[in-house]
């Protein structure tokens, strides 16, 4: 099916590595790991002490109350949208499509703790505490008029809202969307991924030969998506495309994968297909690759099926090794790189430098960052819980 | 814009009226809900707070779910994958599994009872006391991923999590699936559950009608209002595209007609906007011609002032005042997917009472709600989210 094109014309994020795109591209390209000793919260009493954690400047006035995942939004829709005048956001023909896994979970515990004690809590953090804060805050605060809908679907969240963000660009129900997502580290989530011993007492090593679990991050990552039209119209760098999108489900288990990748396959060909492209023509991917045994073994199964023995040679990273597992955000921050590696012709390294496992039989990208070709079809994976799978494809723009 | 007409086929609600259509309309002939004393134990509720819940605690779902499925599920994943069995047998659809059978539920609260027991585990206990298994059915998603497996539903999976608007835009969403032809069935619709610590949250934030001398009960577009009555339950559609539908002879239930999304950056955080103007500009431009045809609206209202306040001057300017007004929530309480079962029923003809807390309509608003036997022949849902968030939906007589 041909549609009209979608275009990224701005991107921000908000990482371990940096609270602005060029200081976590830098940081990625040479290699280096946001991961380290968490001090957002104690560890004592858990089975792993590390995390990929966020440094936040004081929140401003206008920003108290808020919880850490809608700062991380802000941050990342305001580098973002830099570029376009603030009228073409308040306005009914813009939305907000935004992935949070975890919502304000860090500022809910809070508030259990002091209700468990017996103490009278502020009300104020309960405004924040469902899963789509981020979201509507950005919203509130661009003026933004046209549809804004937050998904919750774990670790593919962000690409969920990608994809719906092409559809309602493709049918002309907006002309601007800020679509990606965010979230924030809690220990909810830090005790159930150890609960699940799927959490590497080291940073994570996506698959090397000794990977044993991901690594906990946080952060945001936003795309300013346009019709080509509309940024055309006002003259706007053209970054990439937004090509396409697929989602699919294992039906299989509820954190587990399909041990054969045949879901996140179903995802890729969909995307494929969405993007009027062939697999021939992808010429990198930057996966989920969060380090547990069975998802980079899934996924590799997932590559063999769509890519052949093309798979064995087609550049591949994870970026979570660099950034930690961002959650429902990992697909925003995931397509920000992705759109950067295409602008930049450059796939960072997955960290760490530990053999790679053979038998996964992926060509990944370590070291150094890897060039790639003038025009690039990039793919990002993302697997989550619930068995779902949601990728998007990232095109190079003429 | 959806290439292909799709239809509602079958349907499956739960609640605290109890399970089935049949039992929704026995309660909404009554005008009365069925509310019990919440569970206060705990100590998170206020002296003075609401002591009422629409809760379905003690119902029988083992029609549609073995005693052993259900132990490893929360309450929410419970309702969901009862409503969704309940759902395909009204649609007579007997196996589903496929890679064309999506799922998309809209949950505002997500699986309040798993988190909370995991918090307090990790919070009391410390990290590693966490339960995996509570972990696992505890993100937003857990519960359509529970459909997913129950069903071998292997297309897009997908949840929503957009407060009161979440229901319209979950139907909206799986028609896209439907329409766009991703999907030949997609199940679609909310499910909430309420614990006794969403509940005091929601009275803490003034959300909820607590104790006056006339009773505790939600009165929507009453002089009375003062607060929602908090509900649970799950409400889910099965969605098919027309000519499919036709095909197989299959009831149609209703024709799935335009949808609107919109925001109103004029609210607060948790509260609704002022924007009635703007807003019912955004309803008349999205729908044209099919709102003069509207003869029934189902409201979102649920009792909150605020939010009935916008909604009747959004209902005054567009003119859908004048059609055959019901406002579910009363009965059915807030949360749980009532608006979309209630707008079925409606389609399908049948008594509905005034709510007997509504007996005094508020002459600032101007909305005047319809009782007596009642067959629609296209109706209007409303969906207005705290947080500013607007959603809009039109089903037909098929």
């Amino acid at each position: 099916m041909s549609h009209a094109p979608v275009v990224v014309t701005g991107v921000g994020c908000t990482s371990a590595l940096g609270t602005t795109v060029d200081a976590t591209w830098a940081a990625a390209c040479a290699g280096r790991r946001g991961i380290a000793e968490l001090r957002l919260f104690p560890t004592a009493s858990h089975r792993t002490s590390i995390a990929a954690s966020v440094e936040l400047a004081e929140p401003t006035p206008a920003e108290r109350g808020w919880a850490r995942a809608e700062r991380f939004a802000m941050v990342a829709a305001r580098e973002a949208t830099a570029g376009i005048a603030a009228n073409a956001l308040r306005t009914r023909r813009a939305g907000i499509f935004f992935g949070s896994s975890t919502g304000a979970l860090f500022e809910g515990e809070r508030l259990l703790a002091e209700l468990l004690a017996r103490r009278q809590p502020s009300v104020r953090p309960i405004a924040a505490i469902q899963n789509d804060g981020p979201g509507t805050s950005i919203a509130r605060a661009l003026g933004v008029r046209g549809p804004v809908v937050t998904f919750s679907t774990a670790c593919t969240s962000a690409n969920v809202a990608l994809g719906a963000a092409l559809d309602a660009l493709r049918s002309g129900e907006v002309e601007v969307a800020i679509a990606g997502g965010a979230d924030e580290l809690c220990e909810i989530t830090y005790a159930g991924f150890n609960s699940l011993r799927a959490c590497d007492p080291q940073p994570s090593r996506p698959f090397r030969a000794s990977r044993a679990g991901l690594s906990m991050g946080e952060g945001a990552g936003v795309l300013l998506l346009e019709t080509l039209a509309h940024a055309e119209a006002r003259g706007a760098r053209v970054l990439a495309e937004l090509a396409g999108a697929g989602r699919s489900c294992d039906a299989h288990h509820v954190s587990a994968p399909a041990p054969d990748g045949s879901g996140a396959a179903a995802a890729i060909r969909q995307a494929l297909g969405d993007a009027g492209a062939w697999a021939e023509q992808v010429t990198f991917v930057n996966a989920h690759g969060t380090g547990t045994p069975h998802n980079d073994d899934a996924e590799s199964k997932a590559m063999a099926a769509v890519f052949g023995a093309r798979s064995a040679q087609l550049p591949l990273t994870s970026t979570k090794s660099l950034v930690g597992h961002l959650l429902g955000a990992a697909g925003g921050i995931e397509a920000v790189l992705t759109t950067l590696s295409i602008v930049h012709r450059l796939l960072p390294p997955t960290a760490g430098d530990e053999p790679i496992d053979a038998a996964l039989g992926l060509d990944v990208v370590t070291g150094s960052a890897r060039a790639l070709p003038e025009h690039n079809l990039g793919l990002s994976t993302n697997l989550a819980f619930g068995g779902n799978n949601a990728v998007v494809l990232l095109r190079s723009w003429r | 814009m959806n290439a292909r007409a799709v239809v509602v086929t079958g349907i499956g609600c739960l609640g605290p009226y109890g399970a089935g259509l049949p039992a929704l309309a026995t309660a909404l002939a009554s005008g009365t809900p069925t509310a019990r004393e919440v569970d206060r134990s705990a100590g998170y509720h206020r002296r003075h707070s609401a002591q009422l819940v629409a809760g379905c605690a003690g119902m029988d779902l083992s029609a549609w779910l073995s005693p052993q499925a259900a132990r490893r599920m929360s309450d929410l994943s419970q309702f969901a994958v009862a409503a969704s069995r309940m759902a395909l047998q009204d649609a007579d659809l007997a196996d589903v599994r496929s890679d064309r059978t999506a799922v998309v539920l809209a949950t505002a609260l997500g699986p309040g009872g798993f988190t909370e027991q995991l918090a307090r585990q990790i919070l009391e206990k410390g990290g590693k006391a966490a339960s995996p298994f509570l972990f696992t059915d505890c993100v937003a998603n857990a519960a359509a991923g529970q459909v997913a497996i129950d069903l071998g539903a292997r297309g897009a999976n997908l949840t929503l999590c957009q407060r009161e608007a979440g229901p319209l835009l979950a139907l909206a969403q799986g028609a896209e699936e439907v329409g766009r032809g991703r999907a030949d069935i997609c199940l679609a619709g909310a499910v909430d559950e309420m614990k006794p610590l969403v509940h005091a949250l929601l009275d803490r934030f003034r959300a909820l009608a607590r104790p006056t001398p006339h009773g505790e009960a939600a009165r929507p577009f009453d002089r009375r209002a003062a607060g929602a009555l908090a509900g649970e339950g799950a409400t889910v559609l099965v969605l098919e595209a027309e000519t499919a539908a036709r095909a197989r002879g299959a009831t149609i239930l209703a024709r799935v007609g335009p949808s609107v999304r919109a925001f109103d950056p004029t609210a607060g955080r948790a509260g609704f906007g002022r924007d009635a103007a703007g807003l019912a500009e955004a309803l008349g431009s999205g729908l044209r011609g099919t709102l003069a045809e509207v003869d029934t609206v189902v409201s979102g209202a649920s009792g909150v002032r605020t939010l009935d306040r916008l909604e009747a001057a959004v209902l005054r300017a567009t003119g859908s005042d004048r059609a055959f007004v019901m406002a579910p929530k009363a009965i059915t309480g807030e949360f749980g997917g009532g608006t979309l079962a209630t707008a079925i029923l409606a389609l399908r003809g049948a008594d509905f009472a005034v709510p007997v807390a509504c007996t005094q309509p508020d002459p600032a608003l101007g909305i005047t709600l319809g009782g007596g036997t009642h067959r629609a022949g296209r109706v209007l849902l409303t969906g207005l989210a705290a947080g500013g968030v607007a959603a809009w939906t039109v089903l037909d007589q098929p």
